[in-house]
C-alpha cells in the first residue's frame, strides 16, 4: 500500500468516523436538555414554595430543597448556552483520537506491508543464490570427470573412460536419492538392539573410527532402513570431521518427554559460519567431487517424516554432537 | 401618517439610548434606559435565576481601553426578590436587593460612573455587553459535569474537564455600542 492511499484510507475512515459521530453525539447531551426535565424541575420550585407557606415548620427543608433544584436548573441552563460549543469540542476529541488511531493502524500496515516485501525480495535472492551454488557446484564436479574422461578418450583408455562415468552415475544417483525420500514405514524399534547391530556391522567402516553403542535403550517407532541411513550419514560427515582418527558415541536418553539419541564425534567441530545452514541442501566443507552436501539434508528430512526432528545439538572444537529426536507417532 | 411613524421610530430609538452625564471631577456617568432590560433575551435570562452580568467598557476618542464598569443582576427565585450589584470604574461597589420589577428598572437607571477624563471635551465610545451567568456559576457547572464523568470526589475526572469543562464559557447574549461626546464646563 502506497503512502499515498494510506493517507486517504485513513482520511476517509476518519470522515466516515466523523459522520457517525456527529449523528450521535448530541444524544447524550439532548437527554439532559429534554424540555420536560426542565419543565419538571420548574414545576418542582414552584411546588417548594408553595410548601414553605401550606408547611411552614419546614421551611428550611423545602428551601434546601430548593436550592439543590435550582442549582441542577441552573447547570443545565449553563449547558444548554453552551451546547454547540460543548459537542463541537466533543466531536473534534473523538475524531483527532481516532485519526491518530487510524494513522497509527495504517503506517503500521504500511511498514509491516514494506518489510513483508522485502522479506520476500530477500528471501528470492537467498533462494536464487542457493540454486546459483548448487548450478556452480554441480557444473564443477561434473567438469572433473567429463574432462578427465574426453583426455582418457583421447588416448584410448575406455577403463578410465568408464571409471569416470561410474563417477557421474554416483552423482546422479545421490541427486535421485534426495529428490525421492521415501515415506518411512513405521515400526517398533528398540534403539538399543539396533544400534548394537549398526555398530556391529560398521565397526570397520570407517578406517580409525572407533563406534561406541551401549548407553541406554528405549523402543521407538522408527523405519530401522530409513533410520540406518541417518546413522550412516552422520557417521561418514563426522568420520571425514575427524580425519580418520577418534571416536563415535551413541547415547539414548529421554529428553523434554521425548526419546533422543545423541551421536558424538571428537571431530574438529562445524564452523560457526555453517552452523545456522547446517541443514540446507548442498552445504558442504568438502571440496567438489568429494561430496554433495545433500546428507545431513536427506537425514533431516528422514527426521521429520518420523515426526522428530535432527538438531545440532552442540559442536566445538572437541567434537560435534547432533541429536536425533523421535516423535510420538504411532506405529503401523 | 408619515410624520406619526417617523415619530414613533425616533421615539423607540430614543428609548433605547442611554444619557451620558457629565459629573464633578470630570467623571462620566450613565443612566441606562430601562428598556435594555427588556430585550427578550436578557428578560429571559434576568427570570432564569443566573446571575446576568452587564460589562460598561469606555473608550476616549477611538483610543485604548479607558475604563470598565460592571453590574451584576440576580433574581432570587425563592424570595423573588432582585439582587444587585454595581462596581463602577473606579472601584466604587453597591448591592442592592429589590423587591420588584420597577424597583429594578429604578436602580437600573441611576447614574452608573463609567469613567475620569482630564480633558474638557471627549468623544466617548461605550459598549455594553451581557453575559448570561456568571464565572462562579461557569464553574460551579463544569465541577458538577466532572464529578458525572465517574469521579465523585476531588476536582473530577481531568478528561472530562479538559474536553467540556473548559468550552463553558459565558458568551454574551446581547451588546449594545453607542458613541457620544461630553463637554465638561
Amino acid at each position: 500500500m502506497s503512502v499515498t492511499r494510506s493517507i486517504i484510507a485513513a482520511c476517509a475512515a476518519t470522515f466516515f468516523f466523523w459522520i457517525v459521530v456527529h449523528q450521535v453525539s448530541s444524544l447524550w447531551l439532548d437527554v439532559a436538555l429534554r424540555p420536560d426535565v426542565r419543565a419538571a424541575l420548574e414545576r418542582s420550585l414552584d411546588d417548594q414554595k408553595k410548601l414553605r407557606t401550606l408547611d411552614a415548620a419546614h421551611r428550611d427543608d423545602y428551601r434546601r430543597q430548593f436550592e439543590s433544584n435550582e442549582r441542577l436548573l441552573h447547570h443545565l441552563d449553563v449547558i444548554r448556552m453552551n451546547r454547540e460549543q460543548m459537542l463541537r469540542r466533543f466531536e473534534i476529541a473523538l475524531v483527532a483520537l481516532f485519526a491518530i488511531v487510524a494513522a497509527v493502524i495504517v503506517a503500521t500496515m504500511s511498514a509491516r506491508h514494506r518489510r513483508a516485501q522485502a522479506r520476500e525480495r530477500r528471501d528470492y535472492l537467498d533462494r536464487v543464490s542457493v540454486l546459483q551454488e548448487n548450478a556452480r557446484r554441480h557444473a564443477h564436479e561434473m567438469k572433473g570427470p567429463i574432462t578427465a574422461a574426453r583426455l582418457e578418450l583421447e588416448r584410448g583408455e575406455l577403463q578410465s573412460v568408464a571409471e569416470e562415468l561410474e563417477v557421474l552415475t554416483r552423482m546422479s544417483r545421490q541427486q535421485a536419492s534426495f529428490a525421492a525420500i521415501a515415506t518411512p514405514v513405521l515400526r517398533k524399534v528398540s534403539l538399543g538392539v539396533m544400534l548394537e547391530e549398526f555398530c556391529a556391522t560398521f565397526a570397520n567402516a570407517w578406517p580409525g573410527v572407533s563406534l561406541q553403542c551401549g548407553a541406554g535403550d528405549a523402543v521407538v517407532c522408527a523405519d530401522r532402513d530409513m533410520l540406518r541411513q541417518v546413522l550412516v550419514n552422520l557417521c561418514s560427515n563426522s568420520a571425514l570431521a575427524m580425519n580418520g582418527s577418534g571416536s563415535i558415541a551413541f547415547s539414548i536418553a529421554r529428553r523434554s518427554g521425548k526419546t533422543a539419541l545423541d551421536v558424538n564425534d571428537t571431530g574438529g567441530g562445524i564452523p560457526e559460519s555453517l552452523r545456522p545452514r547446517v541443514f540446507d541442501p548442498y552445504v558442504t566443507t568438502r571440496k567438489a567431487g568429494e561430496g554433495t552436501g545433500l546428507g545431513l539434508a536427506i537425514s533431516r528430512k528422514i527426521m521429520i517424516d518420523h515426526g522428530g526432528d535432527l538438531q545440532l545439538a552442540a559442536t566445538s572444537s572437541a567434537g560435534t554432537t547432533f541429536r536425533l529426536i523421535f516423535g510420538e507417532s504411532e506405529c503401523s | 401618517m408619515v410624520l406619526l411613524i417617523r415619530a414613533l421610530f425616533v421615539a423607540a430609538i430614543a428609548a433605547k439610548q442611554p444619557t451620558f452625564v457629565a459629573q464633578s471631577d470630570r467623571v462620566v456617568a450613565v443612566i441606562l434606559p430601562a428598556s435594555l432590560l427588556s430585550e427578550p433575551d436578557v428578560q429571559r435570562q434576568l427570570n432564569s435565576g443566573l446571575t446576568i452580568t452587564f460589562i460598561l467598557r469606555s473608550q476616549w476618542g477611538g483610543g485604548a481601553l479607558a475604563a470598565a464598569a460592571r453590574i451584576e443582576i440576580r433574581y432570587d427565585l425563592w424570595d423573588e426578590v432582585w439582587l444587585v450589584r454595581r462596581i463602577e470604574f473606579d472601584g466604587k461597589e453597591t448591592r442592592d436587593r429589590l423587591a420588584s420589577r420597577d424597583s429594578l428598572d429604578n436602580w437600573w437607571s441611576t447614574p452608573a460612573r463609567i469613567g475620569a477624563t482630564t480633558s474638557d471635551r471627549v468623544t466617548l465610545n461605550v459598549t455594553l455587553t451581557a453575559l448570561p451567568f456568571s464565572a462562579a456559576e461557569g464553574e460551579d457547572t463544569r465541577q458538577w459535569i466532572a464529578k458525572s464523568g465517574g469521579v465523585t470526589a476531588g476536582s473530577g475526572s481531568p478528561l472530562i474537564t479538559a474536553l467540556i469543562g473548559t468550552t463553558l464559557n459565558a458568551k454574551p447574549i446581547h451588546a449594545w455600542k453607542w458613541r457620544t461626546e461630553i463637554a465638561f464646563r
